[in-house]
């Protein structure tokens, strides 16, 4: 029986089994799934890894994940509040930098393995690594050098230091979260993560100039991932435009696997990769809120073949899928990308 | 002088270069420019043309955004105090983050741009109810009220945008206050703007104060 590993295998190979691997990526639904409050969902790991599993079986996509929420990381740095809605992602409330002073104080976990603010996390991904593992790929989200300190001081803040402020606090902060992502993909790695998401929007020139990205960027993404190396990275924008980049992370990275945003023409990027890596193809999910499962149907159709039509090194993916979106438009999406990625017929 | 002038700023500008924009400022005033042509020859045209770059496709970015907001609002500020007489303000804006969103980035490059474009600016802060957002608007005597919003429950959740619609329209408010949304979501779903009760949105922080001057002018001109 094909797995949803050989598939992703598979296209990494540029063929298809049965189908394009379907990479769709729900977390706060997961609460919803065990009828239980979003704060409640995420206090504890063996819950998200049932629901998990459970949304697995009930959407029959090819990938779970072990992301509870994105403030985890800041929490991993000692953030102490994270603010918690009815319906939609936690956020970070109380950023550990307030002055620049903090830089200087912020501490590094030694080990994240045994962080408690990674426990619940580990539980999850031991339930899932012994449930799937080896048969669907798990999915670890990790915020780049160049992007971690918008968990740490916001974005506003990021921005000011960044374009502003003392370059030595700047490089500072920056070696800081440089050390912690080596530590933490090492984590994630050791616990059974097999597809591990770099996500960098300051590695978008959507974000910053194309200057600081070749100085900075590019940088920071070389020492993040020189140790433990790049196997099973999959570069993300956070839903900024990967296409200006594209090129110059290719040839300078040993990335695999890219995830550009829904906003992006998948074929011009597909003809960018020319068959030198696996790349998604995104919807445009905030629609799927408001679309009837024909509109779904439609759309992920179009994405598939733009996206095959230029080689099968391709795989079909969401950005993070708002809460409120509807079942049926979920199996609608699931679906329509296996219908329309299958071999032989896809479209092209 | 006042052509190289403009031409140096705005390169300075595009070029994300504070220092370099801010120099040439006070270069060109030492040079004998009026204060008041700094702003209103300078920035403000600046704004314009980043604006048109914007819309016209050109490649920017979020820090070239936030870096002509900034330095608009800093030359604006050290020119104002040189005016010879104050300004007239064109017009009051209220603005915050939805309830529940803490997001403050979009929030401060509008602003910035509002304050170069002698509108006057209160800013509300993070996780503002909607009963503060009007009524903060009407004892300010504000045309608009800007709801910025980078998260989906944010943007469409009942207590931002949708509920400062329904206040307005409860208290009779709807012809003498507007409603300007922006961020993330309303940038994937262009059409999301109407969906909240919006009366106009923004693609970007930039762009933003197009967009509400359009408001201010329109509430101006039914005569409140």
């Amino acid at each position: 029986m094909v797995t949803s590993l050989d598939r992703l295998i598979a296209a990494a190979n540029g063929k298809i089994i049965d189908h394009i691997p379907v990479f769709c990526n729900l977390l706060d639904q997961g609460a919803r799934e065990l009828g239980i409050s979003i704060e409640a969902y995420f206090a504890d790991g063996e819950q998200v890894a049932e629901a998990q599993l459970r949304m697995l079986e009930k959407f029959g996509h090819d990938n779970v994940w072990s992301l509870f929420y994105v403030g985890k990381e800041a929490e991993l740095f000692g953030c102490k509040k994270i603010r918690y809605a009815d319906d939609g992602p936690p956020n970070v409330e109380d950023y550990i930098i307030q002055s620049y002073d903090d830089i200087k104080k912020l501490n590094v976990p030694d080990d994240i393995s045994s962080h408690p603010k990674f426990a619940e996390t580990a539980k999850c991904l031991a339930i899932l690594k012994r449930e799937v593992g080896g048969k669907v790929p798990i999915c670890a989200y990790l915020t780049a050098s160049m992007s971690l300190p918008a968990l740490l001081m916001s974005m506003e803040k990021w921005m000011e230091l960044l374009m502003m402020g003392p370059t030595d606090m700047r490089d500072l902060l920056l070696e800081k979260c440089s050390d912690f992502f080596r530590k933490e993909i090492d984590a994630y790695r050791k616990a059974g993560a097999d597809v591990l998401v770099y996500a960098d929007p300051y590695g978008s020139t959507d974000i910053i100039p194309m200057k600081l990205f070749k100085e900075l960027s590019l940088k920071w993404m070389k020492r993040d991932l020189e140790q433990g190396g790049s196997n099973g990275v999959v570069y993300y924008g956070g839903g900024a435009r990967l296409n200006g980049v594209l090129e110059q992370v290719i040839r300078e990275m040993d990335i695999q696997v890219y995830y550009p945003s829904p906003l992006e023409d998948i074929g011009e990027i597909m003809r960018t990769i020319n068959g030198r890596a696996l790349c998604a193809g995104v919807i445009n999910d905030i629609r799927l809120l408001d679309w009837a499962p024909d509109e779904v149907r439609a759309e992920v159709r179009r994405i598939v073949q733009d996206g095959l039509r230029e080689g099968n090194k391709f795989f079909f993916g969401t950005v993070l899928m708002p809460y409120g979106i509807p079942d049926a438009n979920i199996k609608a999406m699931v679906d329509a990308a296996k219908e329309f990625g299958r071999w032989p017929d896809s479209g092209r | 002088m006042l052509d190289d002038v403009i031409k140096a700023y705005n390169e300075a500008v595009l070029d994300t270069d504070r220092a370099g924009a801010l120099q040439v400022v006070s270069d060109a005033v030492i040079r004998g420019v009026s204060p008041e042509d700094i702003v209103f020859k300078v920035v403000i045209p600046g704004l314009d043309l980043m604006v048109k770059a914007i819309s016209e496709g050109f490649d920017t970015n979020l820090a070239q955004h936030f870096m002509t907001s900034q330095i608009a609002a800093d030359v604006t500020e050290k020119m104002l105090v040189l005016f010879k007489a104050p300004p007239q303000i064109l017009g009051r804006v209220i603005i915050g983050t939805a309830a529940g969103d803490l997001h403050t980035l979009g929030k401060r490059i509008v602003i910035g741009c509002l304050k170069a474009q002698m509108i006057d600016v209160t800013d509300l802060g993070v996780n503002v109810p909607a009963e503060k957002f009007v009524n903060e608007a009407v004892a300010r005597d504000a045309q608009v009220i800007g709801v910025s919003a980078m998260m989906v429950h944010t943007a469409r959740g009942e207590n931002g945008a949708v509920k400062v619609r329904k206040l307005l329209k409860e208290q009779g408010l709807e012809h003498k206050i507007k409603l300007v949304v922006g961020g993330a979501p309303f940038r994937f779903d262009p059409e999301l703007y109407k969906v909240v009760g919006a009366d106009a949105w923004a693609e970007n922080g930039v762009s933003a104060y197009k967009a509400i001057i359009d408001c201010i002018q329109e509430v101006k001109q039914h005569g409140h």
